[in-house]
């Protein structure tokens, strides 16, 4: 059985002040620390990468878990915005730098706020049907580097962050239910233009609101619990009053919904890895995670704390 | 949806969803902005009202209702 083992992730040092921002764009700084919720937006600096930033997220998952790099089997990175345009893929990359052994896959993945559950799930299975037993799972997706700086939309909202995830055959926590979804008729809402990333905050904000409740509540039901069994939701930090307003839709008592990105910003992919990171210490027994964004994708996954033996 | 039915629904989801707001039939021609309802709350409650008077309200309309009394029309039309 493979699943969760521990979890890691890196800010870069560089931040930008969410209220300075403001007042550029002439927004008012309650507006922007309450409905947006975020104060700092950490962002790469010049020297920073994909790989990079991986590598230190990996750096400090060593330091709270033994890991024996011959181990390792698998290397999956999920980013829509990779170091060199994504050629070569940036898990070879991260292969190189970490020295890990030649009998191990590397992969990319192209998603974003929905990546981290696609891509544990994408992972377990991989690594299951090859009998693997160690895999590693980064996320790592720099908005900043598509941000047209004249779009207070999506300046205040996107910070840089990576994770790393130890997929592992002596898990902490396993996969029960996954549910996964696309609305590509929608996907013009998020996109990458010439001009930048371009959102469209109202169709995107309905999104979050109307589909992502339904199938939260649907995974639920198909595993056969309700929201009483499950002690931690981790949605997708995209911003705060989307974020209240989903929880509340979900039927989701909001103190088992953690909103925490005030100093993050929305990390994209790495959102919900940040949270988890910071609640497995509290070991909840059941945990369901939400991701949605681009695409239109969204993705909920319950994962169970693992019985030892 | 006839139209007192729409004045009462339109009035109470602000009322609901923005924190301190009073509506009075007086406010229905303001626009929302002066009123104090700010981007993100206009989307929640033009959301809110579409379901619950059953009614579709794409983008692009959603745009153009810019004071109570607009969306009022809008959905007892």
């Amino acid at each position: 059985m493979l699943g969760i083992h521990s979890v890691a992730s890196y800010l870069p040092r560089g931040r930008v002040d969410n209220l300075e921002q403001a007042d550029r764009f002439d927004t008012e700084s309650e507006f922007v620390e309450q409905k947006i919720g975020v104060g700092t937006l950490p962002r790469f600096e010049e020297a920073d990468s994909v790989v990079s930033a991986s590598v230190e997220a990996f750096h400090r998952l060593c330091e709270k878990t033994d890991i024996d790099k011959s181990e390792i089997e698998c290397v999956v990175v999920c980013t829509q915005n990779p170091d060199n345009g994504g050629l070569p893929h940036n898990s070879a990359l991260i292969h190189a730098s970490l020295e890990l052994p030649e009998d191990c896959a590397c992969f990319d993945i192209g998603l974003g706020c929905s990546g981290y559950v696609y891509g544990l799930s994408i992972i377990q299975s991989f690594m299951s049907a090859s009998g693997m037993k160690k895999g590693l799972f980064f996320t790592c997706d720099p908005y900043s580097r598509i941000l047209n700086p004249d779009d207070k939309n999506t300046c205040l909202l996107f910070g840089d962050a990576a994770s790393v995830t130890l997929i592992s055959d002596t898990p902490y926590y396993k996969l029960t239910r996954a549910k996964f979804s696309t609305k590509g008729a929608g996907s013009a809402a998020l996109k990458k233009t010439s001009q930048g990333l371009d959102m469209n905050g109202r169709a995107v904000f309905n999104f979050a609101l109307q589909d992502v409740p339904k199938q939260i509540n649907g995974t639920l039901s198909s595993a056969e619990l309700n929201v009483d069994d499950i002690d931690l939701f981790l949605l997708h930090q995209g911003s705060r009053f989307m974020l209240e307003n989903t929880i509340k839709r979900a039927g989701i008592p909001a103190e088992k919904a953690p909103i925490r990105l005030f100093e993050t910003g929305n990390t994209v992919s790495s959102s919900i890895p940040l949270l988890l990171e910071e609640e497995l210490d509290k070991s909840p027994r059941r945990v369901l995670m939400s991701g949605f964004g681009v695409g239109l994708s969204w993705a909920t996954a319950i994962y169970e704390k693992v019985k030892l033996t | 949806m006839k139209r007192e039915e729409a004045v009462k629904l339109v009035m109470s989801m602000l009322e609901k969803n923005v924190e301190g707001l009073e509506m009075s039939e007086d406010k229905m021609d303001e626009t929302l902005v002066n009123i104090g309802v700010d981007s993100l709350d206009v989307m929640l409650v033009i959301m809110d009202v579409g379901e619950a008077a059953g009614v579709a309200i794409s983008d692009d309309e959603a745009e153009t209702l810019d004071t109570p009394k607009k969306i009022v029309d809008f959905i007892s039309s």
